[in-house]
Formats: C-alpha cells, structure tokens, sequence
C-alpha cells in the first residue's frame, strides 16, 4: 500500500504544478498589470507601485511564475491589495466560521438523506414514492436565492426564532445563536437533490443478482434492505461525500454573504468585488491542494469499505 | 440451401424505426414527460420571441410607479409611491428670480415654443400587470426578458461545454495513451478547484480586465470554461466502452479510417448521452447564471436577468414588495422543474438497453 | 450417478407420496409498457418432480424455463403476472398462495436455489463464510461460532481446498468455478429437499462443468435431495437427468424420463433437438435444422463428409511464432507481462478448416485477433501469398484487409446500432472500391441477403430488429460484400440457440463449398469443432498444445490436456445414440 501512497503522491506533482500554471495564466497573463486591474480602486500610486515590484510585473513572465510559485510553498502572498492584511493570515482566520457551519450541515445531511432513501427506496414504485420524488425536483428547481432570502425574512425578520445576520468571537454563541439557521436552510436545501441520488444508488444495487440470492436463502425483506443492500450501496454514497468533502472547505459563499459570515467563502466574493487577487489565488491554490489530499485519502478508505478494491 | 425465409417479389423501401424514432415514439407515452416538454418548448419560443423584440421590448421604461402595485392589488396601499411623488414635489421651489435671473425674459418664449411642439409624457401607471419594482419598471416584462437572457445564456453555454467535452472525450477515449494522459491530465486541473472557486476565479479576472469580451460573452465563456468537465468524464467513459466493441473492431476489419470510426461508427451511438447531459448543464447553468448575476458577476447592469431581480427582491421583501421575488422565482421554478423532468423522460426513452 | 435411472419409475399419476413438488397450469405473464398487452412467458404448463430425482428442464432461450423455476420460490420480477389458477404444490401447501413469511421459511431451507453468474450472485463486500454462515443462522438457529464452523465443514464437502483459509476469501478472490461451489455449499447448507439448478454450469469452461455436474450428482445421493436442473445443452441432460421436461416458447412440448425422450422422442421439436447438434461420432454433411422435423420430415440418414487435410494442399496463410504479450501497470513504475500467445504456428491449406479449440484463458481468441491486425502482434510472421502481412505498413495493409474477414462472437455487438443492414453491407465496398456505383453496390448488397437466406427488405432495417441469428447472417454478408479468401469465425455460434447454430453451421459450410473459402473456427465447443474442421489445433495458455486432422485428435488424442478436455464433454447425446440403435 505504501507503494500505492507513493506512487499517488508523484502523480499529483504535475496537476499541483499544472493548477498553479492555471491561476498563473489566468490572473498574471490574463488578468494582466495590476495597474490596469487596481485603476480606481487604490488611490495611492505608492501601493500600487509596491505591488508591481512585488510581483516582478516588468520582469519577464517566467520570473513572475516563479515568484508566484515560491508563494506557494513559502505560504506567503503578501497583502491583500484592498485591506492589506496578510493574506495568509486571513485564510487561517476565515476557515473557522465556514467549518462552524459547513462540518454540521455536511453531517446532518447526510444521514438524513441516507435514512430517507433507504425508506423511500423499500417502498418504491408507490405513490409515496412518486409523490416524494415530484416534490424533490419541484425543490431542486427553486433557486438557492429564494430559499435564502424567504428564510431570512420568515425565520429571522418575521418570526424572530434567530437573528437575521451577525456572528460572534465565541465558538459556541455561533454554534447556538448564529449558525442554526443558515445550518437549517442548507441542509433543507441540499437535501432533495441528495435524496433522489441516494435513492438511485438504492435501487440500483435492488436490481442486482445478489439480492436475488439473498432472498432466495429466505432472507426477511428488511434485513435485505439493511444488510445487503446498505452495505454496497455505501460505496457510492461515500464516493459522493467525497466530492463534496473539499467544498467544506469553501463553503456556502452565498450563505456566509447573506448571513454576514466571516468565512473563506464570503472572503472570496468580496475579493471578486474588489479585485484582489492575491486572497483568490491564494484560496484557490491552496483549495486545489486540500482536494487532491482528500482524493487520495478517500481512496486509501476505499479498501475497507470495498474489498473488491485491489491496490496495484 | 439453409434458407429459411422466402423472399419478397419486390422491396420497398419501408418505414424502418431507427433510435430517434423509437424514442420519440417512447417519450410521447410518457405524459409527465410531454408535458414538460411543451413548457420548455413554451420558453424556448417566448426566449425567441423576445429577443426580436415582439414582446418585452419596453421592459427598461420605467412605466409605473415607483413599486407599482400588480394589477390584483390595485387598491392596496402604495407608500413607497406616495412618498416618491411627494419627494418630486417638494423638488421646485417656486421661488421668483426674475429680477436677477438673466434668462428670465426668454421662459415666457420658450414656454410657447415648447407647447407647441407635442410631446407624449407618459404618465406613470398606479399598477402593472405583475406589479413594478422600484424604479416603476414592469415586472412581468422583466420576467419575460430576464427569461430570455438566463435560458440563452444557459443554454448557449451547455452548448459549448458539450462541444468542449465531447471533442476531449472522443479524443482522450478513442486515441489513448499519452493524448488520454494530457487530457486527463488537463481534467484534474480542472476538477482539482471546487466549481465555485474555478468560476470566482474566472469571473474576478473578467470583471476586473474587460479581456473576455462585453455584454453576455463573458458569462457564457465562464460557464463553458469551467463547466466541460462533466461531459469530458462522460464521453470518454463511453468512447474508452465502445472502442473495444464488435462492431468498431468490424469497422477496422473492413478497413475504415480512424475518423471514421470515431465520428461516423461511434458518435451516433453515444450522441444520446451527450443530449441528456446537454439538458443537464443547461439546468446547472441557468441556476449557476441566476446566482452570478446576483452577486454582480454575470450579465452586465444594462442587461436583466433572474438573477439580477432577486437581487433587487432581497430587500423589497423587507418592505412588503414581493411581486419581483415571485416573479423570477416562480418562472425560474417552471422551467427548471419541466427541464429536469424533461431530462430524465429523455434519458428513459433513449434508453439503449432495449437495443 | 443416480441409480434410478433404469427405474421404470415415476411417470405421471404416481401417488403423491413419491412426488415432493407438483406444478399444475402455470401460467406467467410479464407486464411490459404500461398500456401493451402483457408478455405470456409461461403458458400453462404442469410437470411434477419425484423425490430424489433429477429432472432436466430443456429449452432454448425464450422457452420460459428459468421463470418456471422462478416462480416455485415467488423470486419473479416486480412485473410479472402469475395467473390465479395456477397451483405449486409442496408438502400440500401451494406455495403461490403462500404468505411472505411461509415462503421466506421455506428459502434456503426445503428449496434452495443456485444460480447461472455465481460472480453476481454473491455479496461482493461479504466474505463467502458469512454468506455461508447467513442462512445457517438463519434457518439454523446456529451461533456465529458454530456457524463458522459448519461454513468450513460445507466449504470441504463442495471441494474447495484450504477451507479455513479460503472462509474469509471474498467472492472476487475465486474462479467462476470456486465461487460456483460456494454457492452450492450455500444452497445445501440446510439440507433441502429441493435443489433448483439455474443453468449453473453454461457460464464455466467445459473442464469445470464437468467437476460440478459430478459435485451436485454426488450431493443428490448423498443428501437424497431432488434437482431441478434447468439447461439448453441435452448433453448434460443426457449425463445427469432422471426425467426430462422440454419446453418452447412457454408450453412443455414433450416430458418423460430420459430413457422415454431419448429413446422414442415424440414431439417434432424433441426430435429436432436431439438431431441438431453435431455429435462426437459422426459428421452428417448438413446438419438436420428444427424446420426440417417442423414440416414433418424425419431425419434422413444424411452422407458423411470427410474431412482431413494432406500435404499436397495449397497453403493460403501461414502463421509463424506469432507471439502476443500485453504488459499491464504494476507496483510503483513497473510492467508485467501477460503471455496470451507464445509461439503459434499453423498452416491453412486452402479451402479447408482450421478449427482452434481451448477453454477461456487460453489465447485462442487473441489469435484470431492478432492475425487480422486488429491487435498488434509482439513477434512472428502471418505469411498469406508470401508476404508478411505484420510487417506491412496500415496503408499497404488496406489492400489485404477484404482478403481476411472475421465473424465475431456476440451478434448483438458486431453490428452498428445505428446503421440500417444497407448501410452496413454497402460500407465495405465504398471503402474497397467494389462495385462502380451505388446502383451496383446496393443490387450487390441485395443479392447477398438472398444468399445468406435472408428477405430483401432487410436491406432498410435496422440490427435491433432481427433475431441473434439473423444478425450473424447480417454479419456473413458483410464479410462476403468483400469476396475475402479467410473467413476468421471467432466463436461465431457459440452465443446461439442449438437449433440456430445448426443454420448457421449449414450456412458457412454452404459458401465454403461455392466460394472454396477457408476457415479458422475458433470454439470452446469441442462437438462443433470437429464437425466442421479439417484439422483442429488445441490451445492452453497461449500455446498450441497438440495439432492434428480432426477425426485423428478426437479418436488418439496424444497429449494430456486433450485427453482431459475430451472425457469432460457431456456425452449425453451420444448414450442416447446408443440407446436407440
């Protein structure tokens, strides 16, 4: 296994380099002169001078991509080009509230959704079934937005069970004050989409011979559901929380903005906003990293989830 | 001889069903499935219609009140109006400065010359059909072009990431070795960032340089940049299963060329997951536009789109105003829901199984 | 083997003590589209099945044999429709009417079942010892530990070495044929008194059939169990089966015992069944096809064709030490080698047949493959009209393409979904420039349905409408549009109905004959091999293990593997023969 490590880790060199190729293209070649970009969002010459030194904009383009990819491995961007904080202070700072939020949501959710569609799937063909799978895709199609701001004004400016925006300095006030609503409305939100996924992965393993074969020895339905099936359809289910694992990381930038969150993903909006793309460059590089640690991760999980899985 | 059948005196060219027909032929029994079909065809046509400026051609006139009330709450109250027509009033002062007013002899004949020339002022409207929001503009109209704008955005860059995708698939899948090496490598790059950073980063340089062109091409250039992957995994999976097939390798046997093989042999038998997946990503990036738009990456502000009256509607909610919100809401809603059911009737008529 | 079978025996109307389960008017019906007619799969029949006996239910694909047997423990699709008249009678319970618990208790437990893919009829993330231990506690009433224990004892019993290692072996850590007993093990656990065979051996190589057909006989007798066995192959009925049951198109068509159905079949399609499949000990020139006993014609004692090759012969293809490796990813940077074809050589005298015997595994497909290029080979030389075709380059080879053709094996894949017979008869002369117009090509296309025996119209259709052996006549065609002198035929009839084989087996005799082609067969199937081949070459494990005229390897075969795959073909057929002359 560890040759299998080994060998995963080596092939990730070229996409790091080649994600870091990418921002570099996009936001140094691309996006162009810091000068242009800052035009009238900086006022003083001086600063946009030393950030033009700073990344060696005169020089030629493979000395810029070198410095940036000594910023990558020194874990040093320099300033935001708006506020002037490190930006490596701000990404320390910013993942706490997204994981407040994003860790429960994640969790909540899917074992939800994992109850849910076993229950749906034992009595598909139904119009239970049907009735919940209509309202599932009615759900889906509502815009996240709408969601968002009828929430806020129910819940927040109507009913007043939570205050509409706000976050503390205490872990625990925003685990019990500010986070429960945003908390609620995603998990309510990502649970229909989730529920009709896990469901097809239900049925899908019903349809497989070895159901049959179960039954066949005399085994009772529900066992079959909660035995057999459960167990194989685990191995989808988990390759799904897998892919969203690394977007914990970003979070809901459209709930951290409407809440007022102080997290990485309403960092990165505001950083759209003012252009400031030492923050979006930093976010994404390293994002990109975190990504292909969990794969890998995942992966090596695989092997005591499915046996099937051989490492070669 | 082994025969087994007699011939027929003469053939005649018959009606034979190929794979579209035979799903056509599926799709219209299922109901739910056609149903949703006329509703998208409904927008599709009403995105048509709008753009060559047979309706909602005037969705920018400001021709109600500030927040006019829809036309089945004609008789509620308006104080948002009120207040806006008081504010106007109290603007002139009629404060004579004749005597030291330098101009003050000619008003009287420019005065005259003015009524003589007609002007058609308009005179703003109490209500609307689906209300005003606050600059008075109609609500329904707006509906109507926002509709057009997120559909032909949405669908324009499905389009093009199907193009995308289907081209690096064929290739990646087909060819093999170290072409499949490059593209998959180009794939984790892609899929490495999270979506939602990949498209940030692509709109913070559009909005900040204008370098990926003005008005819509931006956003649809974004959406098709980033959103290729899907359908990348996809075609290639498909290509990589149907090149060691029978009938490609029979292909090869009677001498057919490479293009040939990939494009002639076996593009029409995977082109069906192509077109579910071309309903999917529209789906994906109508609702990706909407929330674009909304935070101001997305259509320009002379433009309107679903996403740019929600963001107008998140503070009109506060004060009682919730047409605009309903609106957008619920025509996104329809088509998003007859979209996606139309996606999966699509996918059960085009199931290849029964070949 | 069952001694009961020179028992005069159980025929029908026996008393009810000597039959442990009776199906009477069966009827199933699958609901298909939600307005169409219901598909009939089953219509009606009644058969019984005597205590500690085997009985064969024979059919084709399509006769409605596995939903018989399907339906004895409810294990039918959603869809189906079983008809309120019929009955299953066990132990005076119909098992029909039965509720979810009564059938659930008898599952496993009186009635077990083993089915044809053992590789996705167990739980692939269970060990085998849990499976195994699963309906031991259930029915049982065994403790974990006991369980276990038993699991092992089960595991020996079906012949599987090591059995307290192999107890924590998952499913993909064993051959079809390991997993095939693991299923057994499973199915006997509880001592049933039933046990419903699924076509359980047609998925394994004829070597493994052979093991497990003397595993389940021996269990029988050992455990005074009744069988169910369902199959298409009369042969293993032949070896195997006390009572015979054949069925077509949803209706039993004859049953008696197997001396009674052998001996003095009655039924036109007992008879043709019999007749169709080509036999060790004799090589009729045409094979009898189910039409000719349709209509009413017996099976005329048709010539023998000989068949051998000599020296003098014109060689058309030679193959020299072609060689085949593929080189799979392993480790950290390194490769290994797969071997699939070492050294192989072989002439093909023109005109005649090579037929290229092995079980799966052994390469012979990968032959066929790498002399048509449509692989690269790693080594060696194809020689056809002195020249090397390997070494050519993909240009010069274009023009050696038409002259070698391959039919392949599964009829539903060879062909393009999505071009209509025309399109796919007319491709290969555009490409080869036959014919000077479309008007040609397409009257040329015409004539060759005719040939191949199939009507004009076909011309406009599209694969998804014929039948598994119509398509292989599609697929003929195609290779005759290019008047090619070798005929590649990679396991062409081995995915078809007996009676369909037998046409399609008549039919490339047929253009042999008129177009003097050659052949190389390549098969599994050792009968239908020596039928059609002048000379046969053995295969194992990539290399030719022995090579000779047909009639001389099948009657002195020299070498150990062939003898061993010869003495494990069903010989059922053949005692039949005997019987009746």
């Amino acid at each position: 296994m560890t040759a299998y490590v080994i060998r995963r880790i080596w092939q990730m060199i070229p996409t790091i380099f080649g994600v870091i190729l990418l921002i570099f293209l996009l936001f140094n070649w691309v996006g162009g002169d810091p000068a242009q970009v800052l035009a009238g969002k900086i006022s003083n010459p001086d600063q946009i001078a030393n950030i033009r030194r700073q990344l060696g904009v005169d020089q030629p383009y493979w000395y810029q991509l070198w410095v940036f990819v000594k910023q990558v491995f020194t874990f040093d961007f320099g300033r935001s080009w708006s506020t002037n904080e490190e930006v490596s202070h701000i990404l320390l700072t910013r993942v706490g509230p997204t994981l407040t939020i994003m860790v429960p949501v994640l969790v909540i959710e899917t074992s939800l959704a994992v109850l849910l569609a076993i229950g749906v799937a034992y009595v598909r063909g139904t119009l239970k079934d049907r009735s919940i799978m209509i309202v599932c895709t009615v759900a889906m199609s509502i815009s996240f937005l709408v969601y968002i701001i009828v929430f806020q004004w129910l819940f927040g400016f109507i009913l007043g069970w939570f205050p509409v925006q706000g976050w503390s300095e205490s872990f625990w006030k925003n685990l019990g004050t500010y986070a429960p609503l945003p908390i609620m409305l995603a998990v309510f939100v990502g649970l229909a989409p989730e529920l009709r996924l896990y469901r097809s992965f239900f049925l899908d393993e019903i349809n497989q011979d070895y159901v049959r074969t179960a039954r066949a020895k005399g085994v009772p339905e529900k066992r079959v559901m909660m035995k057999h099936v459960l167990r194989n359809a685990m191995i989808p289910i988990l390759t799904n929380v897998a892919i969203y694992l690394p977007g914990v990381f970003v979070g809901s930038f459209l709930l951290e903005v409407f809440f007022s969150i102080p997290g990485l993903g309403r960092e990165v909006v505001t950083a759209v906003n003012r252009s400031d793309f030492p923050v979006i460059k930093a976010v994404t590089v390293y994002l990109a990293v975190i990504t292909m640690v969990i794969n890998l991760l995942v992966d090596v999980m695989y092997k005591f989830v499915d046996p099937r899985v051989s490492f070669k | 001889m082994s025969a087994v059948l007699k011939n027929p005196p003469a053939a005649r060219p018959q009606e034979s069903p190929g794979l579209w027909m035979l799903a056509w032929r599926r799709l219209r029994q299922d109901r739910v499935g056609m149903v949703s079909l006329v509703i998208v065809v409904f927008f599709l046509l009403m995105m048509v219609a709008s753009y060559t400026g047979l309706i909602a051609k005037d969705w920018s006139k400001e021709r109600g009140v500030s927040y006019a009330n829809p036309s089945f709450l004609a008789g509620a109250e308006n104080l948002e109006a009120k207040a806006m027509a008081q504010k106007e009033a109290a603007k002139a002062p009629t404060v004579d400065l004749s005597d030291i007013d330098p101009l003050a002899p000619r008003y009287k004949e420019w005065a005259e010359r003015a009524a003589k020339i007609a002007v058609t002022e308009t005179k703003r409207s109490e209500t609307l059909p689906f209300g005003g929001d606050k600059w008075g503009r109609d609500v329904l109209q707006k509906t109507i072009k926002g509709s057009e704008v997120s559909i032909f955005v949405g669908l324009t860059g499905a389009l093009l990431a199907m193009f995308i995708g289907t081209v690096f698939g064929a290739l990646a899948g087909y060819v093999g070795g170290r072409v499949n090496d490059f593209f998959e490598w180009f794939y984790n790059i892609f899929t490495s960032i999270p979506y939602i950073l990949l498209i940030l980063s692509f709109a913070a340089v559009a909005t900040a340089t204008g370098k990926f062109g003005k008005g819509i091409v931006p956003i649809v250039a974004i959406l098709s940049l980033t959103g290729w992957t899907g359908i990348y995994r996809l075609m290639r999976a498909e290509y990589i299963k149907h090149v060691n097939r029978e009938y490609v390798q029979a292909a090869k046997a009677i001498g057919a060329s490479n293009l040939s093989r990939m494009f002639r042999h076996i593009l029409p038998n995977v082109s069906h997951v192509a077109l579910v997946q071309l309903s999917q990503n529209t789906v994906q990036f109508i609702k990706a536009e909407v929330i674009l738009s909304f935070l101001g990456f997305g259509v320009p502000v002379d433009m309107v789109s679903w996403g740019t009256m929600l963001a107008e509607a998140q503070n009109e909610l506060v004060i009682g105003k919730w047409w605009q919100l309903a609106a957008a809401g619920a025509a996104m809603a329809i088509l998003v829901t007859a979209f996606s059911i139309l996606t999966d009737s699509l996918r059960d008529a085009l199931d290849p199984k029964l070949k | 083997m069952s001694d009961n079978r020179s028992d005069p025996g159980l025929r029908r109307g026996d008393s009810a003590q000597h039959l442990l389960l009776q199906v009477q008017d069966l009827d199933v019906a699958f609901r298909v589209e939600r307005k169409g007619e219901p598909f009939r799969a089953v219509k009606g029949i009644s058969f019984d099945i005597g205590r500690n006996r085997t009985v064969a239910l024979v059919g084709e694909s399509g006769s409605g044999k596995s939903v018989s047997a399907m339906a004895i423990l409810g294990l039918l699709p959603d869809n189906a429709i079983v008809s309120p008249q019929s009955r299953i009678l066990y132990e005076g319970r119909d098992l029909l009417k039965a509720s979810m618990g009564e059938l659930q208790a008898i599952r496993g437990k009186d009635i077990s079942v083993i089915f044809q893919e053992p590789m996705t009829s167990l739980n692939p993330v269970f060990t085998v010892g849990e499976q195994i231990a699963e309906v031991l506690r259930l029915h049982m009433g065994l403790g974990v530990r006991a369980a276990h224990a038993r699991a092992i004892e089960l595991l020996n019993e079906v012949g599987i070495p090591s059995p307290q290692l192999r107890v924590n072996s998952y499913p993909h850590e064993m051959s079809g044929g390991q997993q095939q007993r693991v299923m057994i093990a499973m199915a006997i656990a509880c001592e049933p008194k039933l046990l419903i065979a699924d076509e359980p051996t047609t998925a394994l190589d004829v070597t493994i059939q052979k093991q497990i057909l003397d595993l389940v006989a021996g269990l029988q007798s050992r455990h005074n169990m009744s069988v169910l066995f369902i199959t298409h192959d009369l042969g293993v009925v032949g070896e195997i089966a006390d009572d015979v049951v054949v069925m077509q198109n949803g209706e039993i068509q004859e049953q008696g015992t197997v001396r009674d159905i052998f001996e003095r079949p009655q039924h036109a399609y007992t008879k043709a069944l019999l007749a169709c499949r080509p036999r060790l000990d004799r090589r009729p020139k045409r094979l009898p096809v189910i039409d000719d006993f349709m209509r009413g014609q017996g099976p005329v004692h048709i010539e023998e064709r000989r068949r051998g090759t000599s020296p003098a012969d014109a060689i058309i293809l030679e193959v020299k030490d072609l060689t085949k490796t593929f080189f799979l990813k392993e480790g950290l940077f390194g490769k290994r080698a797969v071997p699939a074809v070492q050294q192989v050589s072989f002439r093909l005298p023109k005109g005649k047949t090579i037929g290229l015997v092995g079980e799966s595994g052994s390469g012979k497909t990968t032959v066929g493959l790498t002399v048509m290029r449509l692989h690269e080979a790693t080594g060696g030389q194809v020689l056809f009209e002195g020249k090397d075709l390997l070494a050519l380059t993909e240009r010069e080879m274009m023009a050696y393409r038409r002259r070698i053709q391959i039919i392949f094996q599964n009829p539903y894949a060879s062909l393009n979904p999505r071009f209509t017979v025309g399109q796919i008869l007319v491709e290969p002369m555009k490409i080869h420039g036959i014919g000077a117009n479309e008007k040609e090509r397409v009257e040329h296309a015409f004539h060759l349905l005719k040939r191949v025996g199939l009507p004009e119209a076909s011309f406009y259709k599209y694969p998804h409408e014929f039948s598994g052996g119509q398509r292989q006549r599609i697929a003929i065609a195609r290779c005759l549009t290019m008047k090619p002198d070798v005929l590649i035929c990679d396991e062409s009839v081995s995915a078809l109905d007996v009676s369909v084989q037998a046409q399609v087996l008549n039919l490339l005799q047929d253009l042999q004959d008129e177009y003097k082609l050659s052949y190389i067969f390549i098969s599994h199937d050792l009968a239908v091999v020596k039928y059609i081949s002048d000379r046969v070459m053995v295969m194992n494990q990539g290399r030719i293990v022995e090579m000779a005229d047909s009639d001389e390897i099948y009657r002195q075969p020299r070498e150990e593997y062939t003898r061993k795959l010869l003495s494990s073909i069903p010989k059922g057929l053949e005692k039949a023969a005997d019987l009746t002359e």
